[in-house]
């Protein structure tokens, strides 16, 4: 059975439940082993890293440590977290006496030292690059039949952070959407940004952003989306009517975390799969 | 007739008599059916039983083993329809297939200096094309045979770097003289750019009977697999009949000095091969004499870059054109070929030469230009600069556009007089005040910057092209009076030279911080991705939104947002939204979700997909930041917290 750490992110074990609800039976199904990880704080989010990167780069050091004591990978089923991850190993690697500093203190608040063997990896990574899709449409029990838009964000779309699937045109959420016996709507805004990390404080722009996304998605043919980003999953979804009426655009359209679909394909909470089917094919919203 | 070393492939035309002939002289060979002869599936790299119109390749042996019989049978056959093509030289008097052009170096004359003997003189009258192959994960290969190609000159051998990526494993067959550097990766595999030769290669197994070949491989020799790569070519090129003219060198990661010995003793051995594909060997002294030279022309190891052929490749072209006056846009489809290590600019060029006159882009003066950017299968990148072998996609296709972000003028020019603005006002140039200047003993001027701070600005400001940062952001179709990355870039590193003046400084963090400023940036990841540009780029901002929060004591949204992010992590470990909303957005903007239908739309259960009720009653109760987080944003802590604390006294107290 496959082994790694998980770590929710910033809001999945607070705003943003239903990834919580679903990983867990998912990666069940799939025989992934997942290790909590309970001192892991939050890594900052980008936010904290506008006062002091290294402060930032210190909380994320130290939730790899802690993987890393467990001998184990990161599993994140958020693409900002998962981003922010790679992105401090990578200066870590890079900076041997930057990376020196951070161990001494985490080494002096917690004990233990980030060594850099412990990597992070997207839910979306490991299901195609470690479980494989053949094992995935062979677990599917209840297939999706909705023409589903991957959304992918800006976030893990960068060099060192989107495992083997390329940077700029990203197809993995595609495959797995297939796998999962849905119809993948391939669509020109996959991966711009819907301006997550300045929802309150730039709302019209953020808002622009987002109904953009959705209109562009809707356009192109998709029944619904499917978010492999928890953090933008919530301006897609919970602020799709107030985007759609700041922008005028037609932005109705639901939205899940990857997660939640997987988790529906493979015959976990079959109630709500039907009410994301109803949703899609008779509100549409 | 002159006697052939090795068959490569041999095939049937139309129109065969069916006379036998072929069949009696070579029944291995030559197979007759009611209606034409075929070559027989046994000696062939694809199996089939067919005329071979398709080109197969010969198994190794057998091409070597029946050359003399397939040629006696071309010649025996009356109506001249049996074909072939000689492995390692051009068949006489056949009409064979034209070798692959990818790595057909044309054979210049030689100079041959004075003193130089008649043997190695002839040597040097024929064929002195050298192929060297790289495989390259991190370019230390590629380094090593753009060297390799210099130092190939000293011994008059016309040197071609070939990148094994899009090499087609048939040109092998045409090649006399091969050198193959290449790195190992991972647990002993092919570098990336090498994978799909060595599968070509395991599955046509060409013939190689007339190749001479060296390898050179890298390596860790922590690794298990050390060098391995070179290992499998060594043993493949072998194993296909190729002639070793020197043992394999195996190179750790401190690979420039077993390099230089292996270059020194294979170049000269190497040259010693003839144009026939003979290797002569009694003339390695002279010619390693000749090599060491000891006139000026001889290249001594400083390098000038080399240039990195590779193979042509087709690409269908899915091009934008708009026309200002029609005000119509639309796409043009055009396939064509052209070599991989050609640039977009070229292929921009090709087009507008070839196909249609009237495409207008701007064309680079000299790689790396920075007006020239464009957006090529969602890179965005300079046009000049970037390799059709770095943007195409796996399907061999270009989906070619303007740079994003920009009015466009015309197909792929855009308007660049809004960056050029945005700049005016910002004025980002040196205004330094006047100082004294400071000299050193001897009288000579100093600059007034020291070098750590040269270094440390020259690090922040290696951008190739802030136009191209400008198109970078994702935000700036979306709010139009956003200045824009570009330029907000070029003000940070401006405040962060020490010669600038301390009235522009204060002028351009002012700038800085106003709503269009750095803050009107919706998410710098947007601007990180794109290469190293990019990188520094959302770096270059990030530092400007700390300056601005250090120096305005987090007072506004943004600053606010931060400093109460940084606070609820501190606190809990976790972040707490509810606290968030209520610090950045006020009492009132806490309750305006209720209002503008955020709220109503988690509590309807139509987000988050139908959670349990219990998350709904639970948003009533508690607006509006999210449905069913609140129970866990006040009451969550994580697991040794006062680890996560201890983090923070250590860093940074102000939170």
């Amino acid at each position: 059975m496959a082994k790694v750490a998980y770590y929710p992110g910033n809001t999945a074990r607070a705003a943003s439940m239903e990834v919580e609800d679903c990983i867990v039976p998912l990666c069940k199904t799939l025989g992934i082993d997942l290790v909590e990880i309970p001192k892991a704080s939050s890594d900052g989010g980008n936010i904290i890293s506008q006062a002091s990167t290294k402060l930032q780069h210190s909380l994320v050091a130290r939730n790899l440590a802690l993987a890393e004591q467990k001998g184990i990978d990161i599993m994140t089923t958020c693409a900002t977290s998962h981003s922010i991850m790679c992105e401090t190993a990578d200066t870590l690697a890079a900076d041997s006496i930057y990376a020196s500093q951070l161990n001494n203190l985490i080494a002096r608040t917690s004990g233990i030292e980030y060594s850099g063997e412990s990597k992070s990896r997207h839910l979306l990574h490991y299901l195609v690059e470690e479980i494989g899709l053949d094992k995935i449409r062979d677990a599917v029990v209840n297939p999706i039949n909705l023409n589903v838009a991957g959304y992918y964000g800006s976030n893990m779309q960068r060099e060192g952070a989107c495992g083997g699937d390329d940077i700029f045109l990203p197809s993995y959420l595609e495959q797995l959407i297939t796998a999962l016996g849905g119809v993948p709507i391939d669509f020109e805004l996959k991966c711009q940004s819907v301006g997550a990390p300045s929802l309150l404080t730039l709302e019209g722009t953020a808002m622009a952003m987002t109904a953009a996304v959705l209109c562009d998605a809707k356009q192109s043919g998709a029944d619904m989306m499917v978010s492999a980003c928890t953090i933008s999953h919530s301006n897609l979804d919970s602020y799709q009517s107030r985007a759609g009426k700041l922008t005028g655009k037609d932005t109705a359209m639901p939205v899940v975390h990857l997660a939640e679909i997987v988790a529906f394909a493979l015959g976990h909470f079959p109630d709500r799969f039907a009410q994301l089917r109803t949703r899609s094919l008779l509100i549409g919203s | 007739m002159s006697r052939m070393s090795v068959i490569a492939k041999v095939w049937i035309e139309e129109d065969c008599i069916t006379c036998d002939a072929c069949q009696d002289i070579c029944p291995e060979v030559f197979q007759l059916t009611d209606e034409t002869s075929q070559i027989v599936a046994a000696v062939r790299v694809d199996g089939q039983f067919d005329r071979n119109t398709g080109g197969s390749l010969l198994k190794a042996n057998f091409g070597e083993e029946f050359a003399e019989y397939i040629e006696e049978a071309a010649e025996a056959c009356p109506v001249e329809i049996i074909k072939f093509e000689v492995a390692g030289g051009a068949a006489p008097a056949v009409e064979a297939a034209a070798p692959v052009a990818e790595v057909a170096p044309v054979a210049e004359a030689v100079t041959v200096s004075a003193g130089t003997s008649d043997a190695l003189a002839a040597v040097f009258a024929g064929d002195r094309a050298l192929t060297i192959l790289f495989g390259s994960q991190t370019g230390n290969a590629a380094g090593l045979a753009e060297k390799t190609a210099k130092l190939a000159a000293n011994y008059e051998l016309n040197a071609n770097v070939v990148d094994m990526e899009g090499y087609n494993p048939a040109s092998l067959v045409g090649a006399k003289r091969v050198l193959i550097i290449t790195s190992t990766w991972g647990e002993g595999e092919m570098p990336d750019n090498a994978e799909d030769f060595w599968q070509g290669v395991n599955s046509s197994s060409p013939a190689l009977a007339g190749v001479t070949y060296s390898v050179c491989a890298i390596g860790d020799s922590s690794y298990d697999e050390y060098c391995k790569a070179g290992i499998d070519w060594d043993e493949k090129f072998s194993a296909l009949g190729g002639t070793s003219i020197q043992e394999i060198q195996l190179c750790d990661v401190d690979f420039d000095e077993p390099w230089s010995q292996w270059v020194n003793s294979v170049l000269p051995r190497i040259a010693c091969v003839d144009g026939a594909g003979a290797f002569q060997e009694s003339l390695v002294e002279e010619m390693i004499a000749y090599g060491a030279g000891g006139d000026d022309s001889v290249s001594s190891g400083d390098f000038t870059p080399g240039t990195v052929s590779m193979a042509e490749i087709s690409v269908s072209i899915e091009l934008f054109r708009y026309c200002p006056s029609a005000a119509e846009s639309g796409w043009d489809n055009i396939s064509c070929s052209i070599p991989a290590h050609a640039t977009v600019e070229d292929l921009l060029i090709a087009i507008q030469q070839d196909v249609d006159g009237s495409l207008a882009f701007r064309r680079g003066t000299t790689g790396g230009t920075p007006t020239t950017g464009i957006f090529v299968n969602g890179r965005i990148v300079l046009a000049d600069l970037a390799r059709i072998s770095d943007v195409i996609d796996s399907k061999g296709t270009l989906k070619i556009e303007p740079a994003p972000g920009l009015p466009i003028i015309r197909d792929l020019i855009v308007d660049l007089s809004g960056y050029e603005a945005a700049r005016a006002r910002a004025e980002p140039w040196m205004r330094a005040d006047p100082r004294e200047g400071a000299r050193l003993l001897n009288g000579a001027a100093v600059g007034t910057m020291d070098a750590s701070s040269a270094t440390k600005l020259h690090q922040k400001s290696d951008i190739l092209s802030y136009q191209l940062v400008q198109s970078m952001s994702d935000t700036s179709i979306y709010d139009k009076s956003y200045e824009g990355p570009g330029v907000h870039l070029q003000q940070w590193l401006r405040a962060e030279d020490p010669r600038c003046g301390e009235e522009q400084r204060k002028n351009i963090i002012s700038s800085l911080n106003e709503t269009d400023g750095v803050w009107a940036e919706a998410d710098l990841s947007s601007i990180a991705r794109y290469g190293s540009d990019g990188k520094l780029a959302a770096r270059g901002l990030n530092e400007a939104r700390a300056h601005l929060l250090n120096t305005s004591d987090y007072s506004g949204k943004h600053g606010r947002l931060v400093k109460w992010y940084g606070r609820s992590v501190k606190w809990t470990g976790n972040v707490n939204e509810t606290t968030l909303y209520r610090q950045v957005l006020g009492p009132l903007g806490l309750v305006s979700n209720i209002f503008n239908g955020v709220s109503a739309r988690m509590v309807l259960g139509f987000t988050r997909n139908g959670g349990p009720p219990i998350r709904g009653i639970q948003g009533l109760l508690m607006p509006p930041a999210g449905v069913g987080k609140i129970p866990n944003m006040i009451n969550s802590k994580v697991d040794a917290h006062h680890e996560v604390v201890s983090l923070f006294n250590e860093i940074d107290k102000r939170f």
